[in-house]
């Protein structure tokens, strides 16, 4: 009987879990449908179950990884239970996206930032992080993190891999996901990064 | 103090999205872990205890289950030196670890100290008699008093071989064999975890009278130790820290403060290790360090501690004043960007070479349409820091601050 109900129980947690699947067509959306980009043929890709992130991979998750994220403005970081708004400056998101990061456990608290920058997503006027740090077995892990915040939601487009061979090798493809990331026309209406635009770059190119 | 993340400890390389769907079970997990090692070290305390180590000669004699706890502490602190952690500075290093020499003369050579890059306020041995002090820690205490009282603490847990008796605990204890499989892959973390997470509440105990009767020998002023629990009250305040679970088993903070003040009531006023100055002296980089971590991690409120007294903000350099700075604008409550604007004001008073307080006031007057001010400042920020790694933002802030100071004084 115990036996029995713990392999009900298995059965009713996998069926809970969406299970990885292979993209076929590079082609994807947003569950909510507020985005497209393009995913590598080839690879897996999976949902999160809170429906927030996309994730995809080559080799594994726990290998390399690109994930796009997107967020309530009020929820946007949610380890340090920082908040986004659609007038921050793309500096002042940055910010907070190091925080978070620094915010996940010893190691990350470590990291160094090796750039951030100025950075346009979609057409959105956001940042680009670039930083490391070393997990457990002193293997060097690489972040690359693209953000932004409009009216409504905080989006994140971001790779993940070790230094040694993984990060160079798929790194072209996170920038082909990257310049492939578009906000839906429905979407774009609500969009507040046109304020931030005018306010630092719009007005002045 | 906040909770640790040592049950994360490989979780590094993956995404939050991916951390999420495991964070659940694996905090039940954990929570089990930690749930089985409070019970079961108070059935070790009940049924007998393991001698103290009496000097250093007799660590030779660790054998067996004894010396694989011991390899498992060794494990950690591979990890931790690999994962780069360690706070990377031989003379603090040395003065603290001269601090522990004091207070254990008969295992000089045997316990070794070091500084973890972590903002956190927390301390722990392993049982290896490697004692680790988060740089947090050491930059909000206030002198070599308050510093000896922590180590006398921790190294009580090594010469009493806490650590030791906490494993062998989980391994023996019935409760825990219930919990099956699921707790066998996190075994060979317990030794860091118990270490890092805090002992039974008898071994605090035993820790806080055994360190407190090494302070008086070492001839330290002892009046100073119960302060050292009030710099963690005062830290759980002002990061509004709920009761965590496994401390839930141990005396509580006010009760050790309590505690202390009463070891120390028969004791007669002076001893040393109270300059403040001295101690300050030599905590100033690990200060600045530590609050640019704080920082940038964005706990304000726990950088506000530390620097909301100005007492202890004299103790820092000059551009102490733009971290507070940093401190009021990161909180963002009503009132705190002025708060913020005169403290990046008073930075640039007290030192007029610091690039950031400009450049934060720039951005700050660009925010409120002083288009002028703001290249002003930022300007200024360039010149002084050409090759600041934020260049491309400021610039860019710049290009609307020249267009639109246009018609501004």
């Amino acid at each position: 009987m115990k036996q029995m109900l713990t392999l009900v129980f298995v059965v009713l947690l996998c069926a809970c879990q969406q299970m990885p699947e292979r993209v076929d067509t590079a082609r994807s959306e947003a569950p909510d449908k507020s985005y497209t980009v393009d995913l590598p043929v080839g690879w897996i890709k999976q949902q999160t179950v809170d429906k927030r992130s996309m994730l995809a991979s080559r080799d594994g998750f726990l290998l390399e990884f690109v994930a796009i994220t997107k967020r309530p403005l009020k929820e946007a970081f949610p380890k340090t239970k920082k908040a986004a708004t659609p007038d921050m400056l793309p500096a002042e998101l940055a910010e907070l996206e190091i925080a978070e990061i620094k915010s996940q456990d010893q190691f990350t608290a470590a990291l160094s930032v090796a750039e951030n920058e100025p950075a346009e997503i979609g057409g959105q006027e956001g940042f680009q992080v670039r930083l490391s740090y070393k997990n457990i077995r002193g293997l060097e892990i690489q972040r690359v993190v693209d953000g932004f915040a409009d009216k409504s939601a905080y989006y994140q487009v971001e790779f993940g891999a070790p230094t040694l061979y993984y990060f160079d090798t798929y790194y072209p493809d996170f920038q082909k996901v990257l310049a492939s990331f578009r906000l839906s026309a429905g979407d774009k209406k609500t969009t507040g990064g046109s304020a931030q635009s005018t306010f630092l770059f719009g007005s002045v190119r | 103090m906040r909770r640790n993340s040592a049950l994360h400890l490989n979780s590094s390389s993956r995404p939050a999205s991916v951390r999420a769907r495991t964070r659940t079970r694996f905090a039940f997990a954990a929570r089990c872990c930690l749930a089985a090692l409070a019970v079961s070290c108070a059935v070790v305390a009940a049924a007998g205890r393991v001698a103290p180590f009496p000097d250093g000669a007799a660590l030779a004699q660790v054998s067996g289950n004894e010396r694989r706890v011991w390899d498992q502490g060794d494990e950690a602190a591979g990890q931790f030196a690999r994962g780069g952690v360690i706070y990377e500075s031989e003379a603090t290093t040395a003065y603290v670890q001269g601090v522990l020499d004091r207070l254990f003369p008969e295992f000089q050579g045997h316990m070794r100290v070091a500084i973890l890059k972590s903002a956190q306020l927390n301390a722990f041995a392993m049982p290896n008699g490697r004692i680790y002090i988060n740089e947090g820690l050491l930059a909000r205490l206030n002198n070599e008093a308050q510093l000896a009282t922590l180590l006398g603490h921790e190294g009580t847990h090594f010469t009493h071989r806490h650590g030791y008796q906490s494993e062998e605990s989980v391994k023996d204890n019935a409760a825990f064999a219930t919990l099956g499989g699921m707790v066998v892959p996190l075994l060979p973390q317990l030794v860091a975890v118990s270490s890092m997470y805090g002992f039974s509440r008898q071994m605090e105990t035993e820790a806080d009278v055994e360190g407190f009767a090494r302070l008086k020998r070492a001839g330290y002023d002892v009046h100073e130790a119960p302060r050292v629990f009030e710099h963690l009250i005062a830290e759980i305040k002002a990061e509004d820290i709920k009761e965590p679970f496994f401390f839930a088993t141990h005396p509580k903070l006010a009760d050790r403060v309590e505690n202390m003040k009463k070891l120390s009531a028969g004791v007669a006023s002076g001893g040393s290790g109270t300059s403040v100055a001295d101690y300050s002296s030599r905590m100033t980089q690990v200060r600045l360090d530590n609050l640019e971590h704080m920082l940038s991690m964005g706990r304000a409120k726990s950088a506000l501690v530390m620097l909301g007294d100005p007492d202890r903000r004299a103790q820092l350099p000059p551009q102490a004043s733009y971290y507070l700075g940093e401190a009021y604008r990161l909180r963002g409550q009503e009132g705190d960007i002025k708060l913020a604007e005169q403290a990046y004001v008073q930075a640039i008073e007290a030192a007029p070479e610091f690039a950031p307080s400009y450049r934060a006031l720039g951005v700050l007057r660009l925010k409120v349409n002083h288009y002028a001010d703001a290249q002003r400042y930022l300007d200024r920020y360039l010149e002084l820091a050409p090759e600041a790694p934020d260049r491309k933002y400021v610039e860019s802030y710049l290009k609307i601050a020249r267009k639109k100071a246009g018609g501004q004084p």
